[in-house]
């Protein structure tokens, strides 16, 4: 019963008008973004970022977990009216999506998409209602070596796990730790790599990474992306809602979509992608329709979307209760908090209970709004398809500036902004990818702190972290993971190798 | 990549240079994965630069570690991971990505143009500055409407930044 007292007094705090209205313009820009191929979550959560520090802190994490799953329904827009995924998570809706489209049935397919985008909503926000307390629970007993332990698995599992080498992917992370040192010390207060610069003396700010490597760093990739314009589908608004035999066939695989995505999305390192491709094939196992599947098949539509909707939802746990986020736009949100002092951990749900319950009723409320922005109004975001990008881009660059600079008020930040949108611009090319670099750069100034804390505690030995019973365990996991996504790493490399030479 | 065909107009010289780069650049073939091998390099450059700090910051004792001991860490851990990333990727056979350096360049300069102007002539100026310049790179728009989109834009950041949000921002400076 505690849990519903609880959720119910969230709900209290997410109806604040302040909330309701921030909601609003989080789910709304999320969608707006999702919409548009090419440019993910990242670029509107790290645009909003010096917004939110205007804010109370629930308002601040209300809107950007708006912005978060609200491009997980605009993503799949794009995926089934042009086949294009307008966030990487949606790609999955594209295979069935993007062939009912072309049978005419587009409205239909939107539909079940946010339908399916709402149940699986709901499923992750009641696991996140059950799951984080507990998890909180025993999070209480951790210590600076378990501390140190889940931040270098959380780390490990976000990197080595991502799509692409394993390598670069933990040398990304490491190059995020190294950046993080740059500033004062807070223990020693010595100057650390600053070079000189004073505005460097508060270390490099969060929202200038952000930025850069998202959001200016994916828009001079999109610019040529987007230059072929875009192709559309006629929606035929009199055929939007399914028959009943549709409806009976997308409730169970919802369902299903909702319970994989939550387990995947409260896992470090997986988030929705994955989420949404195990769900997709699972389904594809289990469904009578399976022959259909990639060839406009409704349950194609409806588990991808319920799965990488639920994800984000459980995204929220490790990050609030453990502090470790699993993706960079976590990475963000534990940013977000940490400007407005609040430490994201086991006591966060016993210290700042209305912000965790707000949040996690946010989420009914959110998906609520999302529900009505995605069916009654699904044209405004049609054409919004149809606005050139070459009037799109322009405006999103001014955007970006406006928002760095509105932090400190202050031009350092802009040529920063360059130097990072120009290094994630590299990094794509050179196959590095820049979400792990956010996580650690996040991560790092912790990481380091929980280090020389349990040095201290274990007066310099180092086996601290191997002979104490949890952060051991989590460490074997850790050097687990690492060795297993480098031998897949290595083996998928071989088959692609051989297969070249079966072509030659 | 497709671009759409136009006819040129008289005296468009920009657009028709901007069109024969982009299709120049899109005949050249993908550069080699061994590019990568750059990254790893410049990765290794800044291990090293960490690691000659840290320990010039002082590394401390286990028991009381130093100002320089994480970097020192993270950074010979970075070496030995930019050392296998310059291995693998100089024997990757896979082509790169096609790079876009017009774009890269045109939405640095829009960048830069913002940081310089907004400090010295104000806001609207940067902002009408920074749209022309990021546009630039698309053949598609004519320069009469770079300068129309530009106008609009720096408008609504007016009415949004200054208007709405009241932020503090100058519009105009030293006019």
């Amino acid at each position: 019963m505690d849990i519903f007292a609880s959720f119910g007094h969230g709900l209290l705090v997410a109806m604040q008008p302040e909330n309701l209205l921030y909601c609003f313009i989080g789910v709304f820009l999320g969608t707006f973004i999702g919409v548009l191929p090419g440019i993910g979550s990242m670029a509107p959560i790290s645009m909003i970022l010096p917004l939110s520090f205007y804010l109370e802190p629930t308002s601040a994490l209300v809107m950007i977990a708006g912005v978060y799953y609200g491009a997980e329904y605009g993503g799949s827009i794009a995926s089934i009216l042009m086949n294009i995924p307008g966030t990487p998570s949606s790609s999955i809706t594209c295979i069935d999506g993007y062939p009912m489209a072309r049978e005419g049935r587009a409205g239909i397919a939107l539909f079940t998409s946010a339908i399916a985008s709402f149940g699986g909503g709901m499923i992750g926000m009641v696991v996140m209602a059950v799951l984080a307390p507990a998890l909180a629970s025993l999070a209480l007993n951790f210590g600076p070596a378990e501390y140190f332990a889940v931040i270098l698995l959380g780390l490990v599992a976000a990197s080595a796990v991502s799509n692409g080498s394993p390598v670069k992917g933990v040398a990304m992370v490491v190059a995020g730790l190294m950046l993080g040192t740059v500033g004062v010390d807070i223990t020693t207060g010595a100057e650390r790599f600053t070079m000189g610069i004073p505005e460097l003396r508060d270390g490099v700010n969060l929202v200038v990474v952000a930025m850069g490597l998202f959001g200016v760093g994916e828009l001079i990739v999109s610019i040529k992306a987007n230059a072929s314009g875009a192709h559309q589908t006629d929606i035929d608004y009199k055929q939007f809602y399914p028959s009943r035999a549709e409806w009976k066939s997308i409730f169970n695989p919802i369902l299903r979509g909702g319970a994989i995505g939550s387990f995947f999305g409260a896992l470090p390192g997986t988030g929705q992608t994955v989420a949404s491709a195990v769900a997709y094939a699972v389904e594809k196992k289990l469904s009578r329709n399976r022959g259909n599947f990639g060839k406009g098949a409704i349950e194609g539509v409806a588990v991808p979307e319920s799965a990488n909707n639920s994800a984000t939802q459980t995204a929220f746990i490790p990050t609030l209760t453990l502090g470790v986020p699993g993706s960079a736009s976590m990475a963000l949100v534990i940013g977000a908090l940490m400007i407005h002092g609040i430490t994201p951990g086991p006591r966060l749900l016993v210290e700042h209970a209305d912000l965790f319950w707000g949040l996690v009723a946010s989420f009914l409320i959110g998906n609520v709004m999302l529900l009505v922005l995605n069916i009654p109004m699904i044209g405004l975001w049609v054409r919004l398809l149809q606005i050139p990008y070459k009037y799109m881009y322009p405006t999103i660059i001014v955007l970006i500036c406006m928002g760095v600079y509105s932090v400190n008020n202050n031009v350092f930040d802009i040529w920063l902004t360059l130097a990072f949108g120009w290094a994630g611009y590299l990094m794509r090319l050179f196959r590095f990818e820049p979400a792990p670099l956010l996580i650690g750069f996040v991560l790092g100034p912790m990481m380091e702190e929980q280090l020389r804390r349990a040095m201290l505690l274990s007066r310099g030995d180092p086996t601290v972290f191997l002979t104490r019973p949890i952060s051991g365990v989590l460490i074997v996991i850790t050097i687990g993971l690492l060795a297993y996504s480098c031998v897949s790493a290595l083996r998928a490399r071989r088959h692609q190798r051989g297969a070249l030479r079966s072509a030659e | 990549m497709m671009l759409p065909e136009h006819p040129f107009t008289k005296g468009n010289a920009m657009r028709e240079f901007l069109l024969r780069l982009r299709r120049s650049e899109d005949a050249a073939s993908p550069p080699h994965a061994w590019l990568g091998a750059l990254g790893g390099a410049g990765l290794l450059v800044l291990s090293v630069v960490f690691i000659i700090g840290g320990i010039k910051l002082g590394v401390g004792v286990p028991r009381r570690l130093g100002t320089g001991a994480f970097p020192v860490i993270t950074g010979i851990a970075l070496a030995l991971l930019s050392v296998a990333i310059i291995l693998s990727d100089l024997r990757d056979t896979r082509d790169a990505e096609t790079p876009d350096w017009i774009s890269f360049a045109a939405i640095g300069a829009s960048l830069a143009i913002f940081a310089v102007v907004s400090d010295h002539l104000g806001l609207m100026p940067a902002v009408f500055l920074a749209v022309v310049v990021a546009s630039l790179p698309d053949p598609s728009l004519r320069l009469s409407g770079k300068l129309i989109l530009g106008a609009i834009i720096s408008l609504g950041c007016w009415g949004l930044f200054i208007g709405l949000l009241d932020l503090p921002f100058q519009a105009f400076k030293g006019v």
